[in-house]
């Protein structure tokens, strides 16, 4: 596959022609595999692929993402996830199984405009998204700065083990919630840090088709920069999960599973977040910490962690049983070992960078 | 029939907040005062086909508006006068929530309120417009477009509409045996003043001119006040549920009249240019 | 007349009523991405046509029932500003504009991958700010950017150009005199590609020879516009970098 170079394409552009499986937005005609998205064509493991550059989101299950409640029944809410469907939250994901209509009012934890953070649980070509916020650090996102960006931008804003967004982080003290559906809520003390975090997620948006993006992030963030620091440049996070074709039919479980470190969590590390952003000293190191820096996180609520947030506080009480800490997931040792082995296979795009960077 | 509907557009809760908490410092969440307008971009002659033309930009709310100059008869009660005829649509490019068809009952009130403001203050001289009176009139089309919105859509189609009709030209119609005959020469319109309208919603206690979406969705009320070149009062137009006190109405006026002023020397601008 | 006729829309020397040769199209531009809003959208100049195109969706059907459970709808709205045309018009949707509406939409179906989106709704809304002659195929070019735009997985881009015939000769990219005075208008609508029409009209008579001619002329005209399409899309989404900088 390496007689492929990588390439911008716009739909129907031939990428190659022979023998060769298509992968994401990779069609085949005739002999050839031609594109269906304007973005970047290149090999992927075991076939070829178009990175998108435009296009809604369409959810996808397992993934995170950042909703809006904007109505409800009886029995669920309806939530605006930014895709082509609205998805539902059942009222039982929320109130347990022996919920009542009767008895229980739903707008004591959850009203119209409400944002929250949730995972997919269900979604296919037959059925709309079901979503769940039984997990730890999901449910309502009280404050914060709120961002939308192009969901096929995800990714690239998370980098590779999330290193762009915690170069963000962790130069502008501020904790950023990532929705794959492009939803983006930043929160922090510092109103400076808020504005800068902004910007270099717009960058990041403006800019993702670009070669030596975190080397421009950062000098937006005015950070300082080790050489052997910078390992993780390369144009797009290379197991992207930012909407690949259509609506696809339930995936086997190898597939979903090799999916999860990307679509799972914001940062596939160690720790929390929240952690690198709260507390900046012991994570300036671009080690991942194996342990969270901030024990305490876990069962505690945000807004009594030890930097407190400017949030107004009937909001945090309200939101103190639903609301995560962060949006971090377990990383198990085998989905650690996948993101290396995903971070090797684009080892070549990390040179290219640092050549690159080196002629400047 | 008209029902009461809360807008289609749901602001999320924490942006909501944040709107509440900035505008207890006096400040709104894009970081404009009170009483600022958003960046104003108005460009004409765009369409060469119609008589006259001009696009405005308000923020991200993009409107067109082009100007037809034909012959017709005149309105009943009106036989000495030229016609002025006025539409908007919000065209379904201009946002998710725009259905395809008919004006709704929003798009009827906009061209209604911009039509007021332009009838009202007389900026045409429609005595001037008649050819055979009683028989035969200009007939002005002014037709407004919505390509995007993003608030206050009022005074962005009613500057579209003034920036159109300022520097549009007329053909000349002529009558020979009793027929009309387009000369093919053009004149400047017969324009006696400049109307200009200022919209403000009502959040809270605080009153904001040119809103967005966002504000729009939050609003409680609203009001249009229209003044012309000398200040004076030429239409209003108070909207949505909420109500305002007379301080808060009469204050508006005052404001109104200063806003409408800038905006006004701005339009100018463009003739002379 | 009929030698008046010819003489302003062809001259001796070949030079159409506009200053044009007899293969030369007017002059084009698209710019992609104009209306914020919009998921995808296009702005193109084609001669004096000024058309706005704005793509919404994949989303959600409404009403409900018309959702399809194996593939997504496509729909599309031609529509003219009222002071589009010479006189003005009413924007009340005339049949011109429900029939153009149908074949635009019949132009653009071949190209999108519908069964990707199953029960969600593509819109495609036309605006033609000016009309000029040739607003359909026009609007079939900026309609299908804003598609790729939108990111709707598609197997090509569609470029649409007329061809007509002035006496004897056969004219590419018929402009709006030639329209109503000339003898045929042929508008076609092209994967380039696939190498597949996908709209094929006729206002006219052509003999066999004619027809073959005006269709070949046509499909000339689609692959030099499909050019302009790709570059207003490549200037979007990678600026005046046409080529991936890599090093080896």
């Amino acid at each position: 596959m390496q007689e492929i170079k990588r390439r911008y394409v716009i739909p129907g552009d031939k990428i190659i022609e022979g023998n060769y499986k298509p992968l994401m937005n990779v069609v085949k005609s005739g002999n050839y595999l031609i594109s269906t998205r304007v973005g970047i064509a290149e090999a992927g493991k075991d076939g070829v692929k178009v990175i998108p550059l435009s296009g809604v989101y369409i959810p996808r299950v397992n993934d995170l993402v950042i909703g809006k409640v904007i109505d409800r029944s009886s029995l669920s809410w309806d939530v605006d996830i930014n895709a082509c469907f609205l998805a539902h939250l059942p009222a039982q994901d929320v109130f347990g199984r022996d919920f009542s209509p009767a008895k229980d009012d739903m707008g004591r934890q959850l009203g119209i405009g409400d944002l929250i953070i949730a995972r997919i649980v269900s979604f296919d070509r037959t059925r709309d998204p079901m979503l769940t916020v039984q997990d730890k650090d999901l449910g309502k996102i009280p404050y914060g700065e709120f961002i939308k960006i192009s969901p096929t931008r995800v990714p690239r804003l998370i980098g590779k083990r999330g290193s762009m967004i915690q170069t963000i982080e962790q130069a502008t003290q501020t904790r950023v919630i990532i929705g794959q559906n492009g939803i983006v809520v930043v929160t922090g003390r510092d109103p400076e840090g808020l504005s800068l975090a902004a910007k270099a997620i717009r960058l990041v948006e403006e800019e993702s088709h670009t070669t030596n993006l975190t080397q421009r992030v950062k000098t937006l963030l005015n950070v300082q920069d080790p050489e052997d620091q910078e390992q993780s440049e390369a144009v797009e996070a290379s197991s992207s999960s930012a909407s690949g074709g259509g609506i696809q039919e339930p995936e086997p479980p190898q597939a979903s599973a090799e999916s999860t470190p990307q679509t799972t969590s914001s940062q596939p590390q160690p720790e929390p977040p929240q952690a690198s952003a709260e507390s900046t000293p012991q994570t300036t190191s671009s080690q991942p910490q194996p342990e969270p820096p901030q024990a305490s996180a876990e069962s505690t609520p945000q807004t009594t962690s030890s930097q407190p947030q400017p949030e107004p506080p009937q909001a945090s009480a309200e939101s103190s049983q639903t609301t995560s800490n962060s949006v971090k997931t377990s990383s198990s040792t085998k989905e650690k070992h996948k993101i290396e082995n995903s971070e090797k296979s684009s080892n070549s795009n990390s040179n290219d960078d640092q050549k690159e960077k080196k002629q400047e | 029939m008209s029902s009461s509907k809360r807008s289609t557009i749901i602001v999320e809760q924490l942006r909501k907040q944040q709107m509440l908490e900035a505008l207890s410092r006096g400040k709104r969440l894009d970081g404009r005062d009170y009483d600022l307008y958003r960046n104003l971009e108005i460009e004409v002659g765009i369409i060469d086909k119609a008589s006259g033309s001009a696009k405005v930009k308000l923020g991200n709310t993009e409107v067109i508006a082009g100007v037809k100059v034909e012959t017709g008869e005149p309105f009943e009660g009106l036989e000495n006068k030229g016609a002025l005829i006025m539409s908007a649509e919000v065209l379904p490019t201009a946002s998710p929530h725009v259905e395809p068809g008919p004006p709704d009952e929003d798009a009827i009130e906009l061209s209604r309120v911009v039509d007021r403001g332009i009838r009202e203050s007389e900026m045409l001289d429609l005595d001037k417009l008649a050819l055979i009176p009683g028989k035969t009139v200009y007939t002005v089309f002014v037709d407004c477009s919505i390509i995007n919105s993003d608030g206050n859509l009022l005074d962005a189609t009613s500057y579209a509409v003034v920036a159109a009709l300022l520097t549009s030209k007329f053909p000349v119609y002529e009558i020979q045996e009793d027929k009309v005959v387009n000369t093919g020469k053009t004149m400047p319109p017969p324009i006696t003043t400049i109307p200009i309208s200022i919209t403000a919603v009502k959040i809270g206690e605080s009153v904001l001119i040119d809103p967005t979406t966002e504000e729009e969705a939050c609003m409680d009320a609203r009001i249009t006040m229209t003044t012309q070149s000398d200040g004076s009062i030429v239409a209003v137009q108070k909207g949505f549920t909420g109500p305002f006190s007379i301080n808060q109405i009469v204050e508006f006026s005052e404001i109104a009249r200063i806003k409408g002023e800038e905006i006004r020397s701005k339009i100018k601008e463009l003739n002379s240019g | 007349m009929y030698s008046l006729k010819e003489l302003t829309l062809l001259d001796e020397n070949g030079i159409r009523s506009d200053g044009r040769g007899i293969n030369d199209l007017r002059s084009i531009k698209i710019t992609v991405g104009v209306v914020k809003n919009a998921d995808g959208s296009a702005f193109i100049e084609f001669g004096k046509n000024k058309i706005i195109v704005a793509v919404y969706g994949p989303r959600e059907v409404h009403p409900k029932h018309m959702a399809l459970p194996d593939r997504c709808v496509l729909r599309c709205r031609y529509h003219m500003s009222p002071f589009s045309t010479d006189t003005r018009k009413n924007p009340a949707p005339s049949r011109r504009e429900v029939e153009i509406s149908k074949v635009m939409r019949e132009s653009l179906e071949p190209s999108l991958i519908l069964s990707d989106y199953p029960r969600a709704v593509i819109d495609v809304f036309v605006e033609v700010l000016q009309a000029d002659g040739g607003s359909r195929c026009a609007g079939i070019n900026a309609a299908s950017v804003a598609l790729a735009d939108a990111g709707i997985n598609m197997r090509d881009l569609v470029s649409a150009c007329a061809a007509g015939r002035i006496a004897d000769n056969i004219v590419l990219d018929v402009n709006d005199l030639e329209d109503k005075e000339g003898d045929a208008d042929m508008p076609v609508a092209y994967m380039p590609n696939l190498e597949q029409v996908t709209l094929l009209q006729l206002d006219g008579k052509l003999t066999t020879t004619q027809f073959n001619e005006c269709l070949n002329k046509a499909i000339t005209g689609c692959k030099a516009v499909y050019e302009i399409q790709k570059d207003a899309l490549m200037k979007k989404y990678f600026g005046n970098e046409m080529e991936l900088k890599e090093e080896a």
